[in-house]
């Protein structure tokens, strides 16, 4: 095991834990969208009167919703039409995204945002499969990787090395376990459940490390999807091991497809 | 110690400390829990009344309890996540009881200052009404699902904008493409590219709240298309935002019903060509009010009446199929074909100028003339032709029509093949007619219709024994029209049945009156003239009620029936007659020897009198006596009375009664005259 795998004594979980908190402080009206998008009272024109104090966040809100994945292309001229098109959720999720300061790639482990877009529409496209809504699932997606952001921000050589070191997800995990105590996942899960993020969303997070946990299959595909997408070498996984049986081989190609058609269109959406 | 701290705790007395304090030791529905790090390890160092209660450890078992084992989930070094130096920190997650059964809490953790120590608060997550919630919304999705997926009616869920997150198995079907398929936006390709637009639309609005619907094609993966109806209604899910219901109906066969309903309305179902209704919907259509180009060409088959009587119906249909299949292969595209009725057809051309349409005229006579096997035989089909290129002149789509129907009748009189453009003098003769048809019609109604009274004179002492009524129409403005025009015109436009009843009842009416007036002088009986229209069932009736209506015997009545009204007809005729004769009414024969009845026919009609055509009359001056001589002979051999007409002097009076005539009629014996001056006539006589 390289030395430098070894726990960083400079790391520190509490503090990235409190940037969790002081993230909000320091991006409102994004910490404002994250608080009343899951609200039961929220409509459409709340959401974007909201919304549109954050000229920059509104802007991909729109390019998102005129976007391929969505179907709409250039029909959604009106960013309540635009909320109503992409969802609460997803609203939430891109808030989320400039809030954690994840729309800054240059602050970001190298390959980032291939690896969320293509986890977040590869979960979207295989969630009927699991009896997921599709929607739930790209958010997730989009989300997920926030836990490694956090890391890289804290630790950013330490990190990015552990990165070169693992190509795999799973592999990735179990070094960051040894390193930080907590994968950068179970990070995530902690992040949105201090966000409010719905159980439904944390549950797959904290359950995708146990291959007979049926709560963790589909990021688990998705995740593979996303490596056979963007990891040089990938040596792929049967998808029936990580989807305890519920996904076949024969499944994946048309989603790969389609993820690879659509990534980068949603990358520069969510990016701005 | 914090200067927040410091102050509350100067606000808040020390016994008010204690007394919280005491009261959360001994809650049992509090749960508190203290953690402090114990040589590294966070272990638990108290636990109040209700943490014991819910996690079932005693006081001291719960001492020294490591965290971790307390929270399983928490595995490595994610107890950090908890319990934090600075912050609160909460988490949903399983704690392990002494029964070492796990219990979903929710806890909050907040740490002491100095970092070593943490309070946990534990709330049960009331599993039993959360399970009961989700149930019931596992129950809703699970009815719906089991209804959209089973039901008939393809249906398309999306809880988000465009994007669908379910379609049931019925709309796979009719569009042929599995579901995973269609998710997405991947249903939007099944979409007709040109009706795309219009979903899309349909869908914005009823995002935006309502109910929506529009039709669409879908196109199959075999390329077939259906065409539907969708209706879509506006769903939301909280937390998520506006989506939609759509159910479809496949309305295709719908609408082919329809389009097979419709085409049949407005076609011809022997030849499939536009009938009557869509030609007149066509050239309306294209009527442009002071322009021209537009020509109308209306075709009557010649002789098709023989094909049918001799080769039978089925020959006829072949032959009208065959003719509107030339017909298509002759005109332009774009021109219409129609057929008008029985054999007539219109052709109706844009853009043409008369010499073009006369050349297409022609272009068809020629096509048409071609000979068709029909029943073993060639027949060689021709047409008469009227053209009609649309004038200044023309007011409206139906006078185009009605002048082409006009210009055809000309070349149907003009003898068979023929091909007649309707000219401006032509045009305006068949107007003059049509007025005048419509004036006769209100003449007839209002009675504006009179009679004059020619008396019959006996040949040997001139004693009058009857007068023949004589319609006359005085025009307004046209002054007195001619009965050879006005009797003319009501046969050829139907009126005859009402101009001969009232000329039938103005006859009875003026005997009955003359009665009154003269007694015993008065005219015996008044001959009134039927035409060959009015022999039917209908006439018998009529005359009855007449003579009923003004109380006359029938014998004060005779009808006078043309030769050749006869000789349409003979056993009809014949039936109608006796039926008269049999009533007592008297019956002649008017220009008897101008036709071609049969004599042998002529035996067994009911008739009592023949009367000799005013023209034989005539050549009584010129010496020839042959022909007036026969008829007063074969009327005697018959037994016959015979009335000579058009008697215009003494000298053929005289040898008319020499040749056994029996009666006199004519302008020097007694002109036509009023009913009163027929009175006055009959009255000076009597004297």
């Amino acid at each position: 095991m390289p030395a430098t795998l070894a726990a960083a004594p400079s790391f520190d979980l509490d503090r990235v834990l409190a940037s969790i908190d002081t993230m909000a402080a320091q991006a409102p009206v994004a910490a404002q969208l994250v608080s009343i998008a899951d609200a039961e009272d929220t409509d459409a024109r709340t959401l974007a009167r909201v919304l549109a104090s954050d000229v920059a966040l509104a802007g991909r809100v729109m390019k998102l919703a005129n976007s391929a994945y969505f179907g709409m292309r250039g029909r959604v001229t009106s960013l309540q039409f635009a909320v109503t098109v992409v969802g609460f959720t997803t609203v939430r999720t891109m808030a989320t995204v400039a809030l954690t300061g994840l729309d800054d790639e240059s602050r970001l482990p190298e390959g980032f945002w291939s690896m969320s877009t293509c986890v977040a529409l590869g979960s979207a496209a295989l969630a009927p499969r699991f009896g997921e809504r599709p929607q739930d699932a790209l958010c997730l997606g989009l989300l997920a990787p926030l836990g490694a952001a956090l890391l890289f921000h804290d630790d950013e050589d330490g990190y990015g090395e552990l990165c070169a070191a693992e190509p795999t997800a799973a592999g990735r995990r179990v070094a960051e376990v040894r390193r930080y105590g907590v994968h950068a996942l179970r990070l995530t899960a902690v992040a949105l459940e201090q966000w409010g993020f719905p159980p439904s969303m944390l549950l797959p997070l904290t359950a995708v490390d146990d291959p007979a946990s049926e709560d963790g299959a589909l990021l688990r595909a998705a995740l593979e999807v996303a490596a056979r997408l963007t990891v040089e070498d990938h040596v792929p996984v049967p998808v029936e091991e990580l989807t305890c049986g519920r996904l076949g081989e024969d499944a994946v190609p048309p989603v790969l497809e389609r993820v690879r058609t659509e990534a980068e269109e949603l990358r520069l959406a969510m990016l701005g | 110690m914090t200067a927040t701290s410091a102050t509350a705790e100067s606000s808040v007395p020390p016994e008010v400390v204690s007394s919280v304090f005491y009261g959360a030791a001994v809650s049992d529905t509090l749960v508190f829990l203290v953690a402090e790090l114990v040589g590294g390890t966070p272990r638990i160092a108290w636990g109040n009344e209700g943490a014991t209660r819910l996690l079932g450890y005693g006081l001291a078992d719960l001492r020294a309890l490591p965290v971790s084992a307390l929270v399983p989930t928490l595995r490595g070094g994610e107890v950090r996540l908890l319990l934090r130096r600075e912050r609160t920190a909460w988490m949903t997650l399983p704690v392990r009881t002494a029964s070492g059964a796990l219990v979903e809490v929710r806890v909050t953790c907040t740490p002491s200052p100095g970092g070593r120590t943490w309070t946990l608060r534990l709330v049960p997550v009331d599993h039993d009404s959360e399970r009961a919630l989700r149930a019931t919304a596992d129950a809703h999705e699970q009815r719906f699902t089991t209804l959209t997926e089973r039901s008939p009616v393809p249906t398309l869920l999306s809880e988000q904008g465009m994007r669908l997150a379910h379609v049931n198995d019925a709309f796979c079907t009719l569009v042929g493409l599995p579901a995973e398929q269609l998710l997405g936006t991947g249903w939007m390709a099944s979409v007709h590219p040109e009706d795309l637009d219009g979903v899309i639309e349909q869908v914005v609005a009823v995002l935006g709240g309502g109910d929506g619907e529009t039709t669409a094609r879908l196109v199959r993966t075999d390329g077939t298309e259906r065409t539907t109806v969708i209706r879509f209604a506006h769903l939301v899910t909280p937390g998520v935002g506006a989506g939609f219901v759509g159910t479809i109906e496949d309305v295709t066969e719908r609408l082919a019903f329809e389009a097979r309903l419709a085409h049949q309305a407005s076609h011809d179902p022997l030849t499939g060509l536009p009938n009557r209704t869509l030609l007149a919907g066509h050239v309306a259509q294209r009527f442009r009010p002071g322009t021209g180009g537009l020509a109308v060409l209306f075709l009557d088959l010649d002789d098709f009446k023989v094909v049918n009587d001799s080769l039978g119906h089925a020959a006829g249909d072949e032959l009208l199929v065959e003719v509107a299949t030339r017909l298509r292969a002759t005109v332009r595209p774009g021109d219409l074909v129609a057929r008008f009725g029985g054999d007539e057809f219109v052709v109706v051309c844009e853009g043409v100028d008369q010499p073009e349409a006369v050349a297409l005229a022609e272009r068809i006579s020629a096509a048409l003339a071609r000979p068709v096997p029909l029943g073993g035989v060639d027949v060689r089909p021709h047409a008469s032709v009227g053209v009609t290129v649309q004038t200044a002149e023309h007011g409206d789509a139906e006078e185009l029509i009605r002048d082409c129907d006009i210009a055809m009748y000309q070349a149907k009189a003009g003898g068979k093949g023929q091909i007649t453009v309707l000219d401006q003098r032509a045009r305006d003769r068949a107007r003059d007619e049509l007025r005048l048809v419509a004036e006769l019609r209100e003449a007839i109604e209002r009675r504006e219709i009179t009679l004059l009274y020619q008396p019959i004179l006996r040949a040997d002492d001139r004693t009058p024994v009857a007068v023949e009524s004589l319609a006359r129409w005085h025009h307004p403005e046209r002054g007195p029209v001619s009965p050879g025009v006005f009797v003319a015109l009501a046969e050829q436009s139907g009126l005859i049945g009402a101009l001969g009843l009232l000329v039938l009842d103005l006859t009875c009416r003026q005997l009955a009156e003359w009665d009154r007036l003269l007694g015993a002088a008065a005219p015996q009986r008044a001959s009134v003239n039927v035409s060959a229209l009015q022999l039917d069932g209908r006439l018998h009736g009529a005359v009855v009620t007449a003579l009923e209506r003004h109380g006359l015997a029938p014998t004060r009545l005779s009808i006078e029936i043309t030769e050749s009204a006869l000789a349409r007809d003979p056993a009809s005729a014949r039936a109608v007659l006796t039926q008269l004769r049999d009533l007592g009414v008297s019956l002649s024969i008017d220009d008897f020897g101008t036709g071609y009845s049969s004599l042998a026919h002529l035996r067994r009609l009911p008739v009592d009198c023949l009367k000799v055509d005013r023209s034989f009359v005539a050549e009584l001056a010129d010496g020839h006596a042959e022909i007036a001589t026969a008829v007063i002979a074969l009327a005697r051999s018959l037994d016959l009375t015979t009335v000579a007409e058009g008697v215009e002097t003494e000298e053929q009076a005289t040898r008319l009664a020499e040749l056994g005539v029996g009666h006199l009629q004519g302008f020097d014996l007694a002109r036509p005259m009023t009913g009163a001056a027929t009175a006055a006539w009959y009255a000076a006589r009597a004297r």
